[in-house]
């Protein structure tokens, strides 16, 4: 026995092709818009962590660092006790680290270099040994005598590993010139960065420009996902807060104020484009509804003589269209998640940016997956187009007079 | 005894680009509950105009149609499906039965439109169709019904809602003379036996034969 529900059904495969056509339409739109917005995501989940892994999700500087341009007004003195400090408030890892423009030399070149001296805790540095360390080793945590460099400075400094290599560090607070031996080779994305990087122990970059201090600390806390983020917004303020007078405590977005900006760009960037695809087939939605209604003037004026009233006709045309689309959706949606699930294991795609894609740290590998939003805000495009693709032709349904209506022909 | 359907001095004028064209010229009629009444006439005397007015599905230009003691030529379009659902059956020339259903579910739609439950309308179509002889074909799509099969399934999605009235538009125009007369013997056994008021157009001889009343309609004027 029938309902107006199995009718709807019914109604909408009366022409199969044409029927199959616009919700192949909404399932194609339902597919692009999922696995768009699974990518989109993985792409800035690989974003997040990349840029977070080496800045931090907060970061303990100096007040208004970015104005101050002497060497000795970035640093946080005593460096050791407000790390501390920090331990007691959160349980976020932390990394020390001791930034100092420099001279780098090899025998016979010489190259000036952002030296960073850090000490990180064993997951990050195994993250970052992973990541960029091509031939040797980091040098070790309090090793005051090793050194690594970029790949490609070691080659412009004429140095291989097991050389020395001196470092020079005039007007800064320790013994402002120390030399070392070459023990790794680091690689990265974007040739400017491995050009101008060089690293040593906490230790060592004290020892020479500024024993106890630190330029930056920062906080690294366990997320994987942008969407995690959010949770920085309170604890923020509770943790400047406890810090001393003269420093500040910014987050990522805050350090990397472009690239936040880009993550900001992002979701209504994936909402127009969902709407162009919606949109779309929206109008296909709309051309087989009011053609169907067209077809069957007749048989809805006799709905209507049978004493169905405006809101019924209403329901019947809209039931139509939110049944047509949401098949359409569901066989989308099904494929999509079959193609993100297929997916979620990561493919590579470096090849698609080249070298320019590590200076903006984009990830080289993208691992889709989706969030439970993701999956709502896709149903909901479907679900609207559904209900706007069917207004006009309810309303044109609704307003047959019966006896014109049952007159009609097409 | 009171009129189930009554009309009063009731016009009915068509205009087209200025143009008026009247239709129905001050047409006063009772219909009393358990008639079985035929309008006569020949074709544009405005039988049709005259059902579809008394049956709220269209308004008149000026007089007053009641029905069940209920005026209802300025009722809303609203106001006017729901008085139709609950109080008129109809009956038209062309079947018009909803392809996708088959002759069970046709006969039961207006029950669905009500709102009744499934078994209960499942249970009243039955009964309907049994009672026209379509029980073994209440399964069959229209496509797989004769036309008068068709036409049977029709009276019974009518008789199904037990309306006030049934109101048929050319019942037998599409049918060949042995199934439309065997058509007017099921309408006229349901009038006998259950009591149910009829009123059709027609000019099929075969029919006016067997009323108990003709109304004959000329120029959209009831005939002396």
């Amino acid at each position: 026995m029938f309902n107006l529900f199995s009718l709807s059904w019914r109604n909408i495969w009366r022409h199969r092709g044409r029927s199959l056509m616009t919700a192949g339409a909404v399932g194609l739109a339902v597919f692009f818009t999922l696995v768009y917005l699974s990518f989109l995501g993985a792409m800035e989940n690989g974003i997040y962590n990349n840029l977070t892994a080496s800045v931090g999700h907060l970061q303990v500087r100096v007040s208004d660092y970015r104005e101050k341009r002497e060497f000795r007004d970035l640093l946080i003195r005593g460096a050791a006790q407000v790390e501390a400090r920090l331990a007691t408030q959160t349980q976020a890892q932390r990394v020390v680290a001791l930034e100092i423009p420099a001279l780098v030399a090899g025998e016979t070149r010489s190259r000036g270099v952002l030296l960073i001296g850090d000490e990180q805790p064993p997951e990050l540095r195994e993250r970052f040994v992973k990541q960029y360390l091509a031939e040797g080793q980091l040098p070790e945590t309090g090793d005051l005598l090793g050194i690594a460099l970029g790949a490609s400075l070691a080659r412009a400094l004429k140095v291989e590993l097991g050389d020395p290599v001196y470092v020079y560090a005039p007007g800064t607070l320790g013994r402002g010139a120390g030399a070392y031996k070459l023990v790794g080779l680091l690689r990265f994305p974007d040739a400017a960065t491995e050009t101008r990087s060089a690293f040593i122990s906490l230790a060592a970059a004290q020892e020479l420009a500024a024993p106890g201090s630190a330029t930056r600390i920062e906080l690294h806390f366990p997320f994987t996902r942008f969407s995690q983020d959010a949770g920085l917004v309170t604890l923020q303020p509770q943790l400047a807060a406890s810090l001393g007078p003269g420093l500040s405590l910014e987050s990522w977005r805050q350090a990397s104020p472009a690239i936040a900006q880009i993550f900001d760009l992002l979701e209504p960037l994936v909402l127009i484009f969902a709407g162009i695809f919606f949109g779309l087939a929206g109008l296909l939605v709309v051309n087989t509804i009011y053609l169907s209604l067209l077809e069957r003037t007749r048989e809805f004026g006799v709905i209507v003589a049978l004493g169905a009233g405006p809101g019924k006709v209403t329901r019947m045309v809209v039931l139509e269209s939110l049944l047509l689309c949401l098949s359409g959706a569901l066989v989308g949606g099904v494929l999509g998640l079959l193609t993100i699930g297929a997916l979620s294991g990561g493919f590579s795609i470096e090849t698609l940016y080249g070298d320019i894609g590590g200076e903006f740290g984009l990830p080289s590998m993208v691992y889709l997956s989706l969030r439970a939003w993701d999956i709502s805000i896709t149903l909901g495009f479907a679900l609207a187009t559904g209900l706007l693709a069917a207004w006009w032709p309810a309303r044109v349904a609704a307003s047959l007079e019966p006896v014109e209506a049952m007159r009609f022909t097409a | 005894m009171k009129p189930v359907l009554q009309v009063k001095d009731l016009t009915k004028v068509y205009k087209v680009d200025a143009i008026e064209t009247p239709a129905l010229r001050g047409v006063s009629l009772e219909v009393h509950p358990g008639e079985f009444t035929a309008l006569a006439g020949p074709s544009g005397s405005g039988k049709s105009t005259l059902l579809h007015l008394m049956g709220g599905l269209d308004k008149p230009s000026s007089g007053e149609v009641w029905l069940g003691g209920r005026r209802i030529d300025g009722l809303s379009k609203t106001q006017l499906s729901d008085l139709r659902l609950w109080n008129v059956g109809f009956v038209f020339q062309a079947y018009n039965l909803i392809p996708v259903l088959t002759a069970l579910e046709n006969a039961a739609f207006v029950l669905e439109l009500r709102g009744e439950a499934r078994e209960a309308r499942e249970g009243k179509a039955l009964q309907a169709l049994e009672t026209l002889g379509m029980r073994e074909l209440a399964s069959r799509r229209p496509n797989q019904l004769s036309g008068g099969q068709q036409q049977r399934v029709a009276v019974a999605r009518a008789l199904t809602a037990q309306p006030k009235i049934i109101l048929a538009d050319e019942p037998t125009a599409n049918l060949d003379s042995k199934t439309g007369l065997a058509l007017i013997e099921h309408m006229r056994q349901l009038n006998h036996q259950q009591g149910i008021t009829f009123l059709f157009s027609t000019h099929d001889p075969r029919l006016l034969e067997r009323v108990d009343r003709i109304v004959r309609l000329e120029d959209g004027q009831i005939a002396a």
